[in-house]
């Protein structure tokens, strides 16, 4: 399996994602799901905070019904992908059980 | 045993790869819907004509090697690779192309993209 998080890319599923899902991917509890992030709001995930700069036409369907989320730390502000949630280009952490993502809408 | 018939999905509008011909059989009965919200309709079509089993992956799960079709409505990144690297035949809803970590397994011969149910047709 290539390293996704190498290649700046977090993917996250919900916890009820089919097994082979999970190998490359952050399994979480998803919590208050109103709205995928847009372009504008930030993202706090372990204690670092990044800008959404683009947001991808099926992101918001893929966190709203799979608890889905592909989080690219690629500085792109059009999305490449459909899914894509596109933050800064920098070196996304090491997510560890216990962390939290939390999207922060901006006024 | 079953009486199962074949399908041929082309690329939708905007998609990629294929065509794809499915055709379930008892040792790989299942179309895999591994979609938000159920069996996705595309699955459900490929399922009526071919007479394979539909099957909802976020419900449980089944080997790689009973999946006659993966069907998921992938936005390009990860699911979008996953089944192709497993050999298994894989239709997204959406209209994508290679790319992401695993664009080295996605080839015409295993993936086709941008499929509605109108795609599919009775070979």
């Amino acid at each position: 399996m290539p390293d996704f998080a190498e290649q700046g890319v977090l993917v996250f599923f919900g916890e009820n994602a089919p097994a082979e899902l999970h190998e490359f991917s952050i399994i979480h509890t998803p919590d208050v799901q109103t709205r995928a992030p847009q372009v504008g709001d930030t993202i706090t995930l372990a204690d670092n905070t990044y800008n959404v700069l683009a947001v991808g036409s099926v992101a918001s369907d893929n966190l709203l019904n799979l608890g889905h989320l592909d989080l690219k730390a690629n500085g792109l502000t059009e999305p490449e992908m459909p899914g894509d949630v596109n933050v800064e280009a920098v070196s996304l952490p090491v997510v560890k059980i216990g962390d939290r993502l939390i999207v922060i809408s901006q006024p | 045993m079953g009486e199962y018939k074949s399908v041929v999905i082309a690329a939708g509008k905007g998609g990629w790869g294929g065509p794809l011909t499915i055709t379930p059989t008892d040792d790989r009965p299942y179309i895999y819907s591994v979609t938000g919200g159920g069996i996705h309709p595309v699955a459900a079509r490929i399922a009526e004509l071919t007479g394979g089993t539909p099957f909802d992956g976020f419900k449980s799960s089944v080997p790689f090697d009973k999946i006659a079709v993966a069907v998921i409505d992938c936005g390009g990144t990860a699911r979008v690779g996953v089944y192709p690297m497993k050999k298994v035949l894989t239709v997204d809803i959406h209209a994508t192309s290679p790319a992401g970590p695993l664009a080295m397994f996605i080839t015409p011969e295993l993936f086709v993209s941008g499929v509605k149910p109108d795609d599919i047709k009775e070979k």
